[in-house]
Order: C-alpha cells, then sequence, then structure tokens
C-alpha cells in the first residue's frame, strides 16, 4: 500500500515536470536582440566582450556579474570540508602515520604515477589560470590538481600530504578572494567591484580581478578536495 | 568603508576563511573571534536599522552591476528587523555555547566555523534579493546544519544527520528545479523583476513552480508533513544547535516561504493553503508534542507548532495579521531560545533526556528550573509575558477577518499546549526528587545568555511598545510589493502589480 502510494505520487510529480519541461523551447533563439537585452543572458552576452574583455562569457558570469554566488559556492565547499574534518576527527599521536592503502601497489603504476603525477599538476594550473580565456576555471582546475594528489596517495603508502601547508593554503586563498571583494567594496563602493585595468580581450593578463579570482579558487578547491581525500583515506574500516 | 548590508555576508566570510590561521596563534581565538563578529554585526545591525527607519529600504548592489543584471542586497524593514534579530540571537547563541562541553580544540575549531557560517548563511537568505543567490545561501545553512547535527559523532546523531542530509538534499534539489522553470520563464534572476514579469507566465506554468517551491521551502520551514527531520535534529545536535534551528534556521525557511508567495508570485489561493497548511502542522505537531517522553523532542514539536500558527498568521494576509505573524517569529526565537537552552542542562544527564526523571529538580537547580518555567509561561501565551501579545493579535486579526474557525483552533490548541509545558513545570516543583541524579553547572556564558533572554521576555511583556513600531514598519514592508519593486527597480512598470491582500 505505501509502495503503491510512493509510486503513484512519483508518477504525479514526474507527469507535471515532464509538462512543464516539454513547454520550453530548448535550443530556440530566445535572447532576442542582443543590442536591447530583455534577459539577463542576453545583457551578459552584449557586455562581456566589450565591456570586461574577456574571452570566455562564462567565467565572467561566474566571477564578475555572479561572483557573488561563487564566493558563497566556495564557501559551501569549505564548510563541507570542515564538516566532514568535524565528523571524522581522529586524534592522532605525533609522528602517527596511518596508511592510504593496504596493499603496496605495483611498481608499474608507481612509476607511470611518478611520471604523469606533474603532468597533472600543470594541466590544473593550466586550466586555472587560462579560466577567462579557455573553457574551465578554478573549480575545474582544482579538482584536476586533487586528482593528481589522489593517484599518489593510492600508488605510494607512505604518501602523506601536509596538513599545515593544506591548512595555509586554503585559508589564504580564501582571504585573498573576500579581500578583493572588499577592496572593491572601498575603492568603488561595491562588493567584488573590479577596481583593476581590464586590458585587451585574449590577452593572459586582462579581466581585470577576474584571473586572480580564479587563480585563489584553484588554489582553494585544489586543497580542499585533497585534504578532504586525505580524511576519508585515513579512516579504517573496523 | 561606510556600514553596508554586505558586511553581514563579507565579514563572517573572511573571519571564517582567518580562523583556521588564528587557531595557530592561540586557541581560546577561535572561541572569541566568532563573538568579536558577530558583535560587529551587532553594531552594523543597529546603524543599518536607523538609516532604514529614518530613510527607508536600503538597497546594496554587488560587484558594479544594477538591477536586474547583478546580485543585488535589499535592506528593507522586514528583512532588516529579521536579521537584527537573527544577530542580537546568535550573539546570545555564542554566549552559549562558550565552553558549552569540553572539546579539543580542533572540533572546537570546526564547530565555531560552521556556527558563525549558519548564521551567516541565514542571514543572507533574508537579505539576498536574488533568487539564485538565496539558494546559494540556503545551501551553505544546510551543509553546515547537517555537519553539526552529527558534531557528537554517536549513533543516533549520525542517524538524525543522515536524515536531514537526505530530505534537505531533496529541498535543495526541488528549489533548483524551480528556479530553473522559472529562469526559463521570465529569463531574469533578480526577485523584483521577476515579480513583475510574473504576470505573464502561463498559469499551469505558475502553478507548478510554486508547488516546487512550496515542497522545497517547506521542508526548512518545517511545515507538515516534510518535518520529519526536525524532532530528531533538534534533539540529537549539541544543544546551541538545537537553539539556532529554532532561532535561525526555521525564521529563514518562514522567510523564504512568505517572500515567495507575497512578493514573487500572484496566484490566488496561496494564502489559503497557508492556512489549511498550518493549521495541519499545528494540530498535528502539538498532538505529537504531548504523547514525547524525551523533553528536547517535546520542545522540538513544539517549535514546528509554533511556525504553523506563524504560517495561519502570515495566511490571513491582513496588515494586522502580519504583524502578529512577525511578533510571534520575534517571541519564538526569543522563547524557544530560553526554553531549549534551559531544557538542555535541566535533561544534561538524564537517560534519554526523558521527562519522568526531572522530579524535583526545582529545588535542585533553582535557576535553571526558573528559566524554564518562565518560558513555559511565556510560550503558551500567558500575560505579562511576551508570548502573549503575538498570540492576541493574531486572534484579533482573526476575529475581523470572522475566521471564528481558527480562533477556536489556535485557543484549543494552546490547551493541549498548557498541559504538555505544566506537566513538566510541575514535575520540577513538586515531584518527589530522587535520589543520585547528577546536576550539570551551567557555564557563566550560559547563564548570561539564559538571564540576557530572560529580560527580553519580561521587558517586552510589560512594554510591547519598544519593539512594535519596528515590526509595524516590517509588516508594512512586506505588503506593500510595489515599494518593494520601486525600491530595487526604479523604472520598473508598476501598472500590472497588485497587491492581492
Amino acid at each position: 500500500m505505501k509502495k503503491l502510494l510512493i509510486i503513484l505520487l512519483l508518477a504525479v510529480v514526474g507527469y507535471f515536470l515532464t509538462v512543464s519541461m516539454s513547454n520550453i523551447k530548448f535550443g530556440a533563439n530566445r535572447m532576442g536582440d542582443l543590442s536591447q537585452p530583455k534577459t539577463v543572458g542576453a545583457f551578459y552576452l552584449s557586455k562581456t566582450p566589450g565591456e570586461l574583455s574577456v574571452a570566455n562569457v562564462i567565467t565572467a558570469i561566474v566571477v564578475n556579474y555572479r561572483g557573488f554566488d561563487t564566493l558563497g559556492e566556495v564557501s559551501v565547499l569549505f564548510l563541507a570540508a570542515t564538516g566532514l574534518g568535524s565528523i571524522l576527527y581522529k586524534k592522532k599521536k605525533k609522528g602517527e602515520h596511518i596508511p592510504t592503502v593496504n596493499k603496496p601497489s605495483s611498481a608499474l603504476l608507481q612509476a607511470g604515477s611518478k611520471l604523469i603525477f606533474p603532468a597533472i599538476l600543470v594541466l590544473g594550473a593550466y586550466v586555472f589560470i587560462h579560466g577567462h580565456l579557455t573553457p574551465g576555471g578554478g573549480f575545474q582546475g582544482g579538482a584536476i590538481i586533487a586528482t593528481g594528489f589522489l593517484l599518489m596517495m593510492m600508488s605510494y603508502k607512505d604518501f602523506t600530504m601536509n596538513h599545515s601547508v593544506i591548512t595555509w593554503v586554503e585559508s589564504l586563498a580564501g582571504i585573498t578572494f573576500a579581500s578583493i571583494g572588499l577592496i572593491g567594496l572601498i575603492v568603488d563602493h561595491s562588493f567584488l567591484e573590479n577596481f583593476l585595468p581590464i586590458g585587451y580581450i585574449n590577452d593572459l593578463i586582462s579581466g581585470g580581478i577576474i584571473p586572480l579570482i580564479y587563480v585563489a579558487v584553484g588554489f582553494k578547491v585544489a586543497a580542499e578536495l585533497s585534504g578532504v581525500l586525505d580524511t576519508l583515506l585515513s579512516i579504517k574500516e573496523k | 568603508m561606510v556600514i553596508s548590508p554586505v558586511h553581514y555576508i563579507a565579514v563572517p566570510l573572511l573571519a571564517a576563511f582567518l580562523m583556521p590561521l588564528l587557531a595557530k596563534i592561540h586557541r581560546e581565538l577561535t572561541r572569541i573571534v566568532p563573538g568579536l563578529v558577530i558583535l560587529y554585526l551587532g553594531y552594523v545591525s543597529v546603524v543599518l536599522m536607523n538609516q532604514v527607519m529614518a530613510h527607508g529600504t536600503i538597497v546594496e548592489v554587488i560587484a558594479g552591476w544594477n538591477a536586474p543584471w547583478g546580485i543585488n542586497l535589499v535592506y528593507s524593514p522586514f528583512t532588516g528587523f529579521l536579521a537584527s534579530m537573527m544577530t542580537a540571537m546568535a550573539f546570545v547563541i555564542w554566549l552559549y555555547s562558550y565552553r558549552f562541553k569540553k572539546v579539543d580544540s580542533q572540533p572546537a575549531l570546526k564547530y565555531f566555523i560552521l556556527f558563525m557560517m549558519l548564521v551567516t548563511g541565514t542571514i543572507g537568505i533574508v537579505l539576498t534579493g536574488d533568487i539564485f543567490n538565496f539558494f546559494v545561501f540556503l545551501e551553505i545553512t544546510a551543509i553546515s546544519s547537517y555537519s553539526l547535527t552529527a558534531f557528537y559523532r554517536d549513533r543516533d546523531g549520525a542517524e538524525a544527520a543522515f536524515k536531514y542530509l537526505l530530505i534537505g538534499s531533496f529541498a535543495s534539489a526541488f528549489i533548483l528545479i524551480a528556479i530553473l522553470l522559472l529562469y526559463t520563464q521570465v529569463g531574469t534572476l533578480n526577485m523584483a523583476q521577476i515579480a513583475v514579469r510574473m504576470h505573464d507566465v502561463p498559469t499551469h506554468m505558475k502553478i507548478t513552480i510554486l508547488i516546487l517551491f512550496l515542497v522545497g521551502l517547506g521542508i526548512e520551514a518545517e511545515m507538515f508533513p516534510l518535518n520529519g527531520w526536525a524532532p530528531d535534529a533538534y534533539s540529537q545536535a549539541p544543544s546551541p544547535v538545537g537553539v539556532t534551528f529554532a532561532a535561525l534556521v526555521v525564521k529563514a525557511g518562514v522567510y523564504g516561504l512568505i517572500r515567495i508567495i507575497f512578493t514573487l508570485f500572484d496566484v490566488h489561493g496561496a494564502y489559503e493553503y497557508l492556512i489549511v497548511m498550518g493549521a495541519i502542522t499545528l494540530v498535528m505537531a502539538e498532538l505529537a508534542a504531548i504523547r514525547q517522553k524525551s523533553l528536547k523532542r517535546m520542545l522540538a514539536y513544539s517549535s514546528i507548532g509554533q511556525m504553523g500558527v506563524v504560517m495561519i498568521a502570515f495566511g490571513i494576509g491582513t496588515n494586522e495579521a502580519v504583524f502578529g505573524a512577525i511578533f510571534l517569529m520575534f517571541n519564538h526565537a526569543v522563547i524557544k531560545g530560553l526554553l531549549f537552552m534551559s531544557g538542555s542542562y535541566l535533561v544534561y544527564n538524564t537517560p534519554n533526556k526523558e521527562i519522568q526523571y526531572l522530579s524535583g529538580y526545582g529545588m535542585k537547580m533553582p535557576l535553571i528550573s526558573l528559566f524554564f518555567s518562565l518560558g513555559a509561561l511565556a510560550i503558551v501565551g500567558l500575560p505579562p509575558f511576551a508570548g502573549f501579545w503575538s498570540k492576541l493579535y493574531i486572534l484579533i486579526a482573526a476575529a475581523d477577518n470572522q475566521m471564528i474557525g481558527l480562533i477556536a483552533l489556535i485557543l484549543g490548541v494552546s490547551i493541549v499546549e498548557i498541559v504538555y509545558y505544566f506537566r513538566v513545570v510541575g514535575r520540577l516543583y513538586f515531584g518527589k526528587p530522587s535520589k543520585g541524579s547528577i546536576m550539570q553547572k551551567p557555564t557563566y556564558g550560559g547563564v548570561i545568555a539564559m538571564s540576557l533572554l530572560a529580560i527580553v521576555i519580561l521587558v517586552v511583556g510589560f512594554y510591547p511598545d519598544v519593539i512594535t513600531p519596528y515590526i509595524h514598519n516590517a509588516a508594512d514592508a512586506l505588503l506593500d510589493k510595489a515599494q518593494y519593486i520601486h525600491s530595487v527597480l526604479p523604472n520598473a512598470d508598476l501598472s500590472q502589480i497588485q497587491n492581492l491582500k
């Protein structure tokens, strides 16, 4: 009876969602005239190349127009890492090391990961440094770097992350983001407002504060995800 | 730097990122800094509230993009009142949680970061004027609530947190889908512009989006039958966190519901829906509360019931009723805060936090029992305490609209309330003291926090005029939709806007 009710409820929800979704004309051009924007999407498309000198419009939306949301999302990640740390907290003895993997991995994996690890770090850094020019950005670059650390943790039994370094990187990156916002508030009377020259489009140094924020986000995401992986791997099932 | 609403968000965020570094300098800093930050926010509240009362709504633009293109914060008499109330309660809760339980310095650091961000998230929900930004702050609130619920890392806490996590994720998903559908229809995320363009949205779409919002926010606002997470989370989380849920998180959820129904949508019947759901929530919660053996679960169900009354009052929708509803939100934050704070000291050492072991505690813990009794008298709405006035205004508003059934319902449920609260108070003072129970001595911070709340209950009870002007302005601001839109978008076409009530 209960299951029948659940199926019925799901069917009703599914029906109404399908009906409303199928009425939306996905893919059709609904932007209208870009010179007189009616929707925010059209406004962002019309303003970004000229007024911000940013080639990647999505980055401009994420970091400039809606930078406040991004600051919020960065803190969501920060909170998730902090919360995980508080729930899985274990008092460690000084100098104690909990191995991340039980069995030593094969020589092939060990040699291969040593070779590929620096390449992963460089790729991650490339993705977040060029966030305003090419697809990608701080979140993606940070996640790539964290996968590099995951690879090392899985292949080497005694690979350790220095927690103090993670804390420093994480905090300094967060402080950078928030301080850039506050400088905008002091200089231009608006939180997170651009206060640097915007330069020329497609240059590496262009877009004002956007690359700075994305580098900070990249470092923060990398440190946080690596920290989360480290916490999770150090928990042993009894 | 000029004081502006964005300080509510930026300063605690900066402090939260700084705290892991400060902890390396001195351990005690992790406990002190959140208090200083909240104290500063209190100063911001005082300055901004004076400005708002004198010059009207403050709209703060973020990143230099004017509405509707960028994100903005709206500090109106209504949102400002709620934000100031939350800041004040956050300070009291900080006092209470300072050294509440002995924990290592690492968990203490994490606790205070999560607590400060929980406060920031709820204040952000109230202040923002952008629907996606609203969702981001809801996420900040939710993530910190989940981890704080499981903070003691025991079996029951983990279960409660997991339950909360599952239901909360549903809420987030529903709200996100609602925002997506809304964006496809109106092409904007600014709440004021959504309200302007809502007129052109087809009705079936409007209803679908509204239902998605109501389900998602109903979970946060503890609306029946979406409140299954609340009793577990309230009773298993550390006591200061339980207080935060009652005083801040639920208030933010109710605010979301109200903002969506009052400002964004112009659907007929949404107000009646609030009344019906509020009444069902009220009856179910109070009937559940009277059956509870555990004190904290009883308080949690009572809290849900009070939110039912708030929803009924908002649903009536007249100026007087909204006044009563906002007044009750304030009273509930203060009184339920006091009840949770004193109640958790009463059941600190009793097995399963059960009421039956509390016999004769009135003599053994005189101060705490006195606080609890004061809270119990105030929450059921006896004069001359604060709870009396809000209940009175709601009943008068219902009477003005010839809603006799509602008056009977609220008064009838009040009797149930009196029964279960006075059962506890009676046991405290007239029960036979049992042997061998260990009393927990409250911390100094805890005593100061509870005394502050008790003073507020008495002062507002005897001189409600200290607070009513602010609440009157808040009610006017909430009901005047055209004014809200005009302050955010000065050039908007207001001809289609009508106040339904």
